[in-house]
């Protein structure tokens, strides 16, 4: 197809052709090309077929704001060809058709509308009760647009970026451009978003005149050149707009061009103050076959040939509400286009110079008529026009139809950010009514159509911004809205909605093939408001995101209603305005993960690292999930475990005992220097939350530790329980500045007393004792002597920056003594053993300190203390039928039951938290949570597990310690 | 949340900075005579105000301090910056 | 249309009487099927449902439409696995299709702690009769080719809990299923008509006032979802355990098949699906902050993308489409309220169900309607009394410490 190669106003180069596949056919663009217009320029007219009855569907907007473009590109579906730019060696192919979108094998269904009307699946498919199952099978196959291969691997530089500024400009015609230079001006850090790949909007690809004589485009390209030359603009071309939020937060999405370092990227902005320069989308005319390919709008008609340079067709009858199709006739029969006739609905308020211009190019005019129906089968032949007035009617042939029923402001941004719109009767569109602070509206978006009008709106939003950001703007201000006054206000609009027609084939909404007639059934059915037609007939739910169903739907509601337009509400306008891949929004997906100290020692070979919380941990040091050599090694010998991931605070101040008695259940005014306490903190149920060891270091000063999950939470939980108290305390976190060695087992004295530069012999250092010295003659250590495996055991608290030096040193004095690691796995199993219990592994929501056996740790003596969970401990501590933690030995020790299987007998009365098979027990034991009933000593318990298809293992509840009850291992 | 707190000693910063406390109840009630109805209205109920409601939130990844503010929860915005507050409305 | 009727399926207009038996706040789920049954088992048909706005046009229109009964308790489950049986039961009943898509749920594990929970749910569902298995990895891909079941993700697919019983349901249908079901049998539903208060005297319960006047009625029942717990302190006084979170979902464009189950993940937190018109709905995040705006926000939409394609990379070329948001009315056990006559006589309440009161609404509005009619509490409903917060007996359907709420 020739293009029109002399036109100022284009945006491609006609002599670089680019080369790429549809449907398996090689077809040729031109640099500037989106895929669209390319696949236009190559003869393709039937882009696609509609979703319910296959209809065919060509170029309607160009824009991508309803589904008849919508290809799969390069294996991604649903791509938007009028928006996506033409690059060589694309493979580009049809999506929902059986064949090709040419001939669809699925044509047919057009013919059998009349059986799936509005809802018809609510009300057919179910009977009988059998064929539902295979129906639903059917409309799955038949319904969804694109395929996704299970495989794909989308590939791309996908980033992000996050910006503040003081203005953001959404949209890039003449209104916005002048809000950025306004704001800009007055010194204002701006950006401005513009969605196509250039600034311009309305003016970019239009050759008429302005006032001051300058054609439109030239004076959008003279803008353009002074939003570029102003330093404190930031222009971001090719950005969509994802969503206004509050507090001015605007998301959109960028797609990158040569020299990007990016192909798509997410873009955030805060602005101290927004100006929304959207403008208009067009409204669809509703008649007969409104959307067969060859009718299009204005828009479509008038930059194909300005911007693509491509004629729309030879023959083309106009059926429009707004000047711009008068303005687009005019120009389209300059370019050669025969013009057969053009039909305003709009009987007066026409543009004077246009109905000349037209009258000069011997163009029939006729005011008042509209389009009824729209003629042939794959493409457009012919079109039926009636009077409104009921004078005449007519039939033209045609090979496009360019119909349009007025315009529509694209005021989401505004009522996404929380403000109002109205309709507004003098212009037939909802105009932003009320507006959030900081938030400005211009140009078309407003209603306005004069362009000098546009301009100065733009200019009066950017200085207000400007004022909001701290500029003194009043002055220019004042004489903006003066001048503002002086010009032309916003134009009539047709209100029409729908020409006179039954609406059978009349579309509402394309994408989900919603014809008028479906909204009539609707609100026969009882769905009488648009947010509930919206949800019956799907009619706006589609991927083109509602745009263009947003105006007419509450408009032929009330309509055949009979109600006032006035009474008319649109339906909720949310983000996402367009649709936005994964693949941008997941961006760069940051992984947030931490990694200990001595990450790296850990990683050995064979070990099996797991994410636990925040941190990447060893769980395993070989595949023996029984971790036998592990435990073995610590029984018997010695193992040193990296503990670092345990939370670590330093409490201090004159409060902080204070603090300490409010939050943790024990008695905290007996600690003693030189000794560790264990305690536990409760919420206000009673429920544990976290378990950890005190130190008192000196008066007033702290030392605490919490369990790894818990510990971005600490400082938060002290300071939330004592918020009203007004107490003078300090804490710190830190839990990444020490890292953590646990030196376990009967050796671990031998080792230590190779580093320590202290005594640690077993009455110099005796269990639950606390010790601070100095490791490998240098380093400073916190050192306390717990049992949590149930043998001889250090922790040793160290710098983080010297963390990979004790542990080197540490295992280095081992290495003859055959020291090795042990993971996370092999602590969980010896600390069963010892009936030492995990907060969250052998307690839930319904379990106090109590139910747990750890009631010996709750001081009651302290009640001035209010301590958090006291009442509740004390309300709950004669309740009869709780879940009490108990140890249990299975039956058959050759049989562990799975962690998670449950204890039943009529019903379920408990289930086990824990369950392992002891090698030095030489039994399975474990931990259940059971119904009090059952925790007596010597009880059996019947466990269920997963899959045992009702084959009961059996156990008895028995004491814990299971492992060395009487506790000389870690006090030897 | 897209919405902006200001915090006392940071001032504004985006929401997700912060962590939700809960109403505004006053300080823990003593442990004395307390009730089991008292304490569940003191630890559980809400009055969950459509309108402007004063409530704690802490500054988790900020100064840690826990403060109140006003905030409407209809529109999601905070109402007024200081602690002298309006009533609350529903 | 020869086929289809085209009047109206339920009385959109009927006339607001002064006086009814029982008058139901809220025109969502609850309400309606709470009516429908009130009419169908009890022969109570002088009852009144009151909606402020549109029915369904709250929780009921803005949920993932996921049923399932995998609970973890045993108090929970019974309602679930009846609500469950009963879809096919009430698309025939209603002679409405309310599109059970039975595909199962497969409710992903990411690591050792998760399979543990997983097994409990499995083993508590089979013990009760309920069909759930747990998967490994392999089997879990041979489901979901999608799905990544490799060491790649941050958090790698340790396995999977199957819960066959389980898919989705048309939740539009079902509110308007109801609403025909309910409305046939003479019940009265006033949409466009506010409560604006509850009149109890000396601790009865006398009716409500609306927008459009005052209402006689010895029996309020409050199922106004995300509103529930603002309006009974507005109206009586009476605080509940309730915070109304907004909890957010989205759809992609529609694409030919290609999950064939529900998938959830808690690790990640998302669950999606594929809808019966092909667009992968998925949500899951609540804004942990009291409010009504049902506002969606920036973040989680990009939250979500990131968490959906670790496990499902070939989403990364797929396009979200439509994002809203809804209230959950969450508790501090994530399970509901369920009580009446305390502590007002004729006052009921069905509220609390966070995000998970699309999947009961039929079973617990037929036990709710035999509440309302006797006056006696249904057996099934004795686990749901207010009284367990004061009594510090929480349900334990939530395992740990829930973390929405500061106190813990």
């Amino acid at each position: 197809m020739t293009r029109l190669s002399e036109l100022p106003t284009l945006r491609i180069d006609p002599y670089e052709e680019l080369r790429f596949e549809y449907d398996g056919r090689p077809l040729t663009g031109v640099a500037g090309d989106s895929v669209a217009t390319a696949m236009f320029a190559s003869g393709v007219r039937v882009f696609s077929r509609s979703l319910k009855y296959h209809r065919p569907r060509g170029l309607y907007s160009l824009d991508g704001e309803c589904a008849n473009a919508m290809m799969a590109v390069d294996g991604v579906p649903n791509a938007a060809a009028e928006t996506t730019p033409l690059a060589a060696g694309m493979r580009v192919g049809p999506q929902n058709v059986r064949g090709s979108a040419d001939h669809d094998r699925l044509g047919f269904l057009d013919m059998f509308d009349w059986a799936m009307p509005a809802g018809f699946y609510y009300r057919l498919m179910h009977k009988p009760a059998a064929m539902w199952p295979i129906a639903a099978e059917q409309i799955r196959k038949m319904a969804g647009l694109g395929e996704m291969e299970p495989d794909h691997r989308t590939v791309g530089r996908y980033t992000e970026t996050y910006l503040n500024a003081e203005v953001c400009v959404v949209g890039g015609g003449p209104a916005g451009m002048r809000a950025a230079l306004a704001a800009a001006q007055y010194g204002a850090r701006v950006v401005l978003l513009e969605r196509r790949p250039w600034l311009g909007g309305s003016f970019e690809h239009r050759l008429r005149s302005l006032d001051d004589g300058t054609p439109a485009y030239q004076r959008a390209r003279d803008l353009a050149a002074a939003v570029k030359a102003a330093d404190n603009i930031r222009v971001f071309a090719r950005t969509a707009l994802i969503g206004t939020y509050n507090d001015n937060l605007i998301t959109a999405v960028q797609r990158g061009a040569n020299g990007d370092d990016f192909d798509e990227r997410y873009v955030e902005i805060r602005a101290a103050s927004i100006v929304v320069a959207t403008g208009c989308i067009e409204r669809p005319l509703l008649f007969e076959n409104n959307e067969r390919p060859g009718v299009m709008q204005i828009g479509c008609a008038h930059r194909l040939a300005h911007t693509y340079g491509l004629l729309p067709g030879r023959t083309a009858v106009f059926s429009v509400g707004s000047d711009g199709g008068l303005e687009c006739a005019a120009d389209l029969a300059d370019h050669g286009v025969a013009i057969t006739c053009v039909a305003d609905c709009r009987p007066e308020g026409h543009d004077p110079e246009l109905v000349e211009a037209l009258r000069q190019r011997n163009v029939p005019f006729l005011a008042g008529w509209v389009a009824t129906a729209a003629h042939g089968r794959k493409k457009v032949r012919g079109v039926s026009l009636t009077a409104l007035d009921g004078t005449g009617t007519r039939d033209d042939s045609c090979d496009v139809l360019v119909a349009s029923a007025g315009r529509t402001p694209l005021a989401g941004p505004v009522t996404m950010a929380q403000g109002k719109l109205a309709y507004d009767s003098h212009t037939g569109c909802f105009l932003p009514a009320s507006l959030p602070a900081r938030l400005h509206v211009a140009g078309r978006l407003t209603g306005l159509e004069d362009p000098a009008a546009i301009e100065t709106s733009g200019h009066g939003a950017g200085l207000a911004a400007a004022a909001d950001c701290g500029r003194a703007v009043e002055t220019e201000l004042r004489e903006c809205d003066e001048r503002l006054g002086q010009l032309p206000g916003p134009a009539a609009g047709s209100g029409l909605v729908r020409s006179p027609t039954h609406g059978r084939k009349a579309f509402v909404c394309f994408d989900e093939d919603a014809t008028v007639k479906n909204v009539r059934q609707a609100i026969d059915q009882g769905f009488d408001v648009p947010e509930l037609i919206k949800r019956f007939a799907s009619v706006g739910t589609g991927p083109g995101q509602g745009g263009l169903p947003g105006h007419n739907l509450p408009m032929l509601v009330a309509e055949l209603r009979g109600m006032p337009p006035e009474s008319a509400s649109p339906t909720t306008m949310r983000a996402p305005m367009v649709p936005v891949s994964m693949a941008t929004l997941a961006g760069s997906s940051h992984d947030m993960c931490k990694r200990t100290p001595v990450h790296d020692s850990q990683k050995l070979p064979g070990a099996i690292m797991r994410r636990i919380g925040a941190w990447r941990r060893v769980r395993y040091f070989s595949d023996d999930l029984l971790c036998r050599a592990e435990v073995r090694n610590v029984r018997t010998n010695v193992g040193m475990l990296d503990g670092s991931s345990l939370g670590k605070f330093r409490l201090w101040g004159p409060d902080a005992l204070n603090a300490l008695q409010r939050i943790y259940v024990s008695d905290m005014a007996k600690l003693r220097p030189g000794r560790v306490k264990y305690s536990a903190m409760c919420n206000d149920d009673g429920c544990v939350v976290d378990d950890g060891i005190v130190i008192k270091r000196a008066d007033n000063e702290y030392y605490l530790t919490t369990s790894s999950g818990r510990a971005g939470q600490t400082v938060e939980w002290f300071r939330y329980h004592t918020r009203y108290d007004g107490w003078d305390f300090k804490m710190v976190n830190l839990t990444d500045a020490l890292g953590v060695i646990n030196l376990s087992g009967p050796n671990a004295r031998t080792v230590l007393e190779r580093v320590a530069d202290a005594r640690v012999s077993n009455d110099a250092f005796p269990f639950s004792g606390y010790r601070e010295f100095t490791l490998l003659g240098r380093v400073p250590a916190r050192v306390m002597r717990l049992g949590f495996v149930g043998e001889l055991s250090y922790e040793l608290h160290v710098p983080s920056s010297y963390m990979r030096a004790v542990w080197d040193g540490v295992a280095a004095a081992g290495t003859d003594l055959g020291i090795a690691n042990f993971g996370v796995e092999a602590q969980n199993i010896m600390r069963m053993e010892k009936g030492h219990l995990i907060v969250g592994s052998e307690s839930e929501q319904r379990t106090t300190l109590n139910d747990l056996g750890l009631g010996f740790l709750w001081s009651r003596n302290k009640p001035e203390a209010r301590t958090v969970g006291s009442v509740a401990l004390a309300q709950t501590l004669e309740q009869p039928d709780r879940l009490k933690l108990v140890g249990f030995r299975m039956d058959d020790p050759e049989h562990t039951p799975r962690d998670g299987s449950i204890v039943v007998d009529e019903r379920i009365r408990g289930w086990v938290c824990v369950a392992r098979n002891s090698d030095a027990l030489s039994q399975a034991v474990g931990m259940a949570l059971v119904d009090e009933p059952l925790s007596g000593e010597g009880t059996t318990l019947q466990i269920y597990e997963d899959g045992c298809g009702g084959n009961l293992a059996t156990a008895r509840v028995v004491p814990m310690p299971f492992y060395d009850p009487g506790g000389a291992r870690i006090r030897m | 949340m897209s919405f902006l707190i200001t915090c006392p000693t940071c001032g504004p910063r985006k929401g997700y900075e912060f962590r939700y406390g809960g109403e505004d109840k006053g300080p823990r009630p003593d442990e004395a005579g307390l009730t089991p109805e008292e304490w569940v209205e003191y630890v559980h109920m809400n009055r969950c105000v459509a309108g402007v409601s004063k409530e704690w939130w802490f500054h988790r990844d900020g100064c840690s301090a826990w403060f109140t503010i006003w905030r409407d929860t209809r529109t999601n915005l905070q109402v007024q910056v200081s602690n002298d507050g309006p009533e609350e409305q529903s | 249309m020869f086929l289809l009727p085209s009047t109206p399926l339920w009385d959109t207009s009927p006339p607001l009487k002064s006086s009814y038996d029982a008058v139901l706040i809220g025109g969502g789920l609850h309400s309606l099927a709470t009516a429908y049954y009130l009419a169908r088992d009890h022969g109570m048909t002088n009852v009144a449902i009151l909606e402020r706005r549109f029915i369904g046009y709250g929780g009921a229109g803005r949920n993932t439409a996921i049923v399932r009964a995998n609970q973890r308790t045993q108090e929970n489950v019974p309602l679930y696995q009846e609500a469950l049986d009963l879809w096919p039961v009430l698309t025939r009943e209603l002679d409405y299709n309310l599109m059970f898509y039975n595909c199962g749920n497969l409710n992903l594990c990411h690591s050792e702690a998760a399979v543990t929970a997983a097994r409990m749910n499995i083993a508590s569902a089979q013990f009760q009769g309920v069909g759930s298995e747990f998967l490994a990895p392999a089997d879990v891909k041979r489901m979901v080719p999608a799905l990544d079941v490799s060491d790649r993700p941050r958090h790698p697919i340790h396995g999977a809990m199957f819960h066959p019983p389980g898919g989705i349901v048309r939740h539009d249908a079902v509110v308007w299923g109801l609403a025909k079901g309910a409305s046939e049998q003479g019940i009265h539903i006033h949409q466009q008509t506010e409560v604006t208060g509850i009149r109890a005297v000396d601790g009865k319960i006398q009716g409500v006032e609306t927008s459009r006047g005052t209402i006689n009625s010895p029996r309020v029942l409050l199922s106004a979802g995300g509103y529930s717990a603002g309006l009974s302190h507005r109206f009586l006084g009476v605080r509940l355990p309730i915070s109304p979170l907004t909890i957010q979902a989205m759809v992609t464009q529609p694409l030919k098949p290609l999950l064939n189950h529900v998938v959830s993940s808690g690790a990640y937190h998302v669950y999606c699906n594929q809808t019966l018109k092909g667009e992968i709905a998925t949500g899951a995040h609540m804004d942990p902050w009291p409010n009504y705006t049902t506002q969606t926000t920036a973040h989680y939409l990009k939250h979500q993308a990131e968490a959906l394609t670790d496990i499902l990379p070939c989403l990364r070329g797929v396009r979200f489409m439509r994002h809203w948001a809804g209230l959950a009315d969450m508790t501090p056990d994530m399970a509901p309220i369920i009580d009446g006559n305390d502590p007002v006589e004729g006052y009921y309440l069905n509220c609390g169900w966070g995000y998970f009161g699309f999947k009961s609404c039929t079973s617990t509005g037929k036990y709710v309607a035999q509440y309302l009619a006797t006056g006696e509490r249904p057996e099934i409903l004795e686990p749901f009394r207010l009284s367990r917060y004061k009594q510090h007996r929480l349900m334990g359907e939530t395992a740990g410490a829930i973390s929405y709420t500061p106190w813990n």
